[in-house]
């Protein structure tokens, strides 16, 4: 090993002695205050267009052009025009059948992959998660003429399992590196205890895996919420529609109501910034899970 | 960084038959969910590509289907604004690699700073592209700013020509990538060894010099990472965005690949072309893929 220099030794003990107490002291440069000022300018430009949409959605369309005052009329109106507590429900629906297929498919096959190395393993495992690469558009044609012919466009069918299987190939890698990080010992030992493979599954590696399973619910929660392609065209029922497709629809037909857009707009992003809110940590993970760390 | 593309071999050698057979089962669900509903659609999707097909009935054509594709102007003209779309990916890069590095310094107010930041990360396109569509319109805050600052002279319905629309998609882009690309940088730079900084620092470097090469250099598999996913963004997460600002015109100005492929699929019925489209699309994301494996490879 080699010999620190002085400013290294010096460096580590000023780094291990300001650790404890990193925030507690920090001065008040005119450096810092221009950062604040620069950063603060940043987040107005970020939050603008969530004022906007408040501001908007609470303001008839005569005051939104002028008047002063504010009023509840353009939420009655909206759910006036769009059967918005369907839709929501719609939404609800489709984003947890899907979510219990994926979660469901990618632990188990997760375990397998981690912890049950059959022959196979490595190509089945990298089969599905190069499955990764596929766009959605490049898929959407022949599914869609697929499930037609199984009658799947009138009911939550087609596209619960569309989401579903675009969502599996990442949600099986996350999970297949989270069981990889579980000691084989701990599996082997249950094992001799005389628990069977799936007992072990579902009474260890499961319940140590609900931090990663969080993940890819809050995740995958995101995507199908705020998705359009897919529910616009495996969802030709109209009162099947999710909040999101209801709302792209709305905007195309040129509807010049614009406090209305607002208010639908703000309704439709509420449960996904609720659980942006209270899971950022788990999203976060998520995000760079991708990395292979 | 360890190599996730291969699977250890187990170290008891006696697979019990129990084990392996647990093993496919378990795994099987996951499989045949991949294969019927991805695998198999891509694989048609090929086969569609070289016909002629409105849904019903298909006539062959054969592989000239790609020549009259490459031979089509407009073809190369919705392919053009993908690659003007990519020149925006340095924007949503280099602008959250600076907001990150700040708030890495823990300025005052820099959780609330994240949290605000990060929030478009959670909101659909559909919701972006409804919000961005007002801010770009004739009577727009945009237009409003330019008019107070005394640029009457530019005030323009952003969303009806058609290199400004690809402009206003494109400043959307990025201004909806900022957040997640910041927390990206966020996550690398909390990985940092803090006492190279502070070695540098005390050999008398200033904080752009810290910055450039001690922090750039050791964020570098961070950058990669963000670039790749703001590519695959830019190519196919786009969608909703112009389906709810522009629907993809004035003309073709706003039509990307992606979204060409619904237009062309289920706006006009040629399925065969859009399946064709949708395998020219597959073909570049697999070109992404590729470099991206091989980015992280050279990592290790």
């Amino acid at each position: 090993m080699p010999i620190p220099t002085i400013t290294e030794r010096l460096a580590s003990i000023r780094s291990t002695r300001s650790a404890g107490k990193v925030v507690a002291k920090k001065k008040v440069s005119p450096r810092r205050v221009i950062l604040f000022v620069v950063m603060a300018a940043g987040a107005f430009i970020m939050f603008y267009p969530f004022w906007f949409m408040i501001d908007a959605s609470f303001k008839s369309n005569a005051q939104f052009r002028g008047m002063e005052g504010y009023s509840f009329d353009s939420w009655a109106k909206l759910f006036d025009i769009l059967p918005v507590g369907q839709q929501l429900a719609n939404s609800t629906i489709v984003c947890v059948l899907a979510l219990i297929i994926i979660v469901s498919v990618s632990t188990t096959a997760g375990f397998a992959f981690a912890k049950l190395r059959y022959r196979r393993a490595t190509l089945v495992f990298l089969l599905i998660i190069s499955a990764m690469l596929i766009p959605m558009q490049s898929i959407i044609i022949p599914a869609y003429v697929n499930l037609a012919q199984f009658n799947m466009l009138n009911s939550y069918t087609g596209a619960v399992l569309i989401y579903a299987a675009l969502g599996t190939p990442f949600a099986t890698f996350l999970m297949t590196a989270f069981y990889r990080g579980i000691p084989d010992e701990l599996i082997e030992a249950a094992v001799i205890d005389g628990l069977g493979y799936w007992r072990v599954f579902l009474r260890i590696a499961l319940p140590l895996s609900i931090p990663a399973v969080v993940t890819v619910i809050v995740l995958q929660f995101i995507q199908i919420w705020g998705d359009l392609l897919i529910g616009l065209l495996f969802l030709q029922n109209t009162d099947l529609r999710t909040v999101t497709v209801g709302l792209g629809v709305l905007a195309t037909g040129r509807v010049t109501d614009i406090p209305v857009l607002m208010a639908g707009s703000l309704l439709s992003a509420i449960p996904a910034i609720i659980v942006y809110l209270v899971f950022q940590r788990q999203l976060v993970s998520g995000l760079t899970a991708g990395m292979g760390k | 960084m360890t190599n996730i593309f291969t699977l250890q071999r187990s170290r008891t050698p006696r697979l019990s038959d129990s084990r392996r057979r647990m093993g496919i089962i378990l795994s099987l669900p996951a499989f045949l969910l991949v294969v019927l509903l991805l695998g198999i659609p891509i694989i048609q999707a090929v086969y569609y590509s070289m016909t002629k097909w409105d849904g019903l009935t298909t006539t062959w054509v054969g592989p000239e289907t790609y020549i009259n594709l490459f031979l089509n102007p407009t073809f190369w003209r919705v392919l053009l604004n993908n690659g003007l779309l990519l020149l925006s990916v340095p924007f949503a890069i280099v602008i959250p690699m600076g907001i990150a590095a700040v708030l890495h310094e823990h300025v005052f107010g820099w959780k609330l700073f994240r949290v605000i930041y990060f929030l478009p990360t959670a909101i659909s396109w559909v919701v972006i592209g409804m919000v961005s569509a007002r801010f770009f319109a004739q009577e727009g805050l945009l237009n409003g700013i330019f008019a107070n600052i005394g640029l009457a002279a530019i005030q323009t319905d952003f969303l009806a020509h058609e290199d400004t629309a690809l402009f206003a998609v494109a400043v959307t882009f990025v201004w909806s990538m900022v957040g997640t690309n910041t927390i990206i940088f966020l996550t690398g730079m909390a990985t940092l060894d803090p006492s190279l900084h502070e070695a540098a620092r005390m050999d008398g470097a200033g904080p752009l010099r810290v910055f450039f090469s001690i922090t750039m250099p050791q964020l570098k598999p961070f950058i990669q990472f963000a670039f790749i996913m703001s590519m695959i963004t830019a190519f196919t997460a786009l969608f909703s965005l112009i389906f709810v600002m522009t629907g993809g015109g004035p003309g073709y100005g706003t039509t990307t690949l992606e979204f060409f492929v619904y237009q062309t699929a289920f706006a006009r019925g040629a399925f065969g072309t859009g399946a064709l489209l949708g395998v020219v699309l597959f073909i570049i994301m697999g070109v992404i893929g590729i470099l991206q494996l091989k980015l992280l490879r050279s990592e290790d």
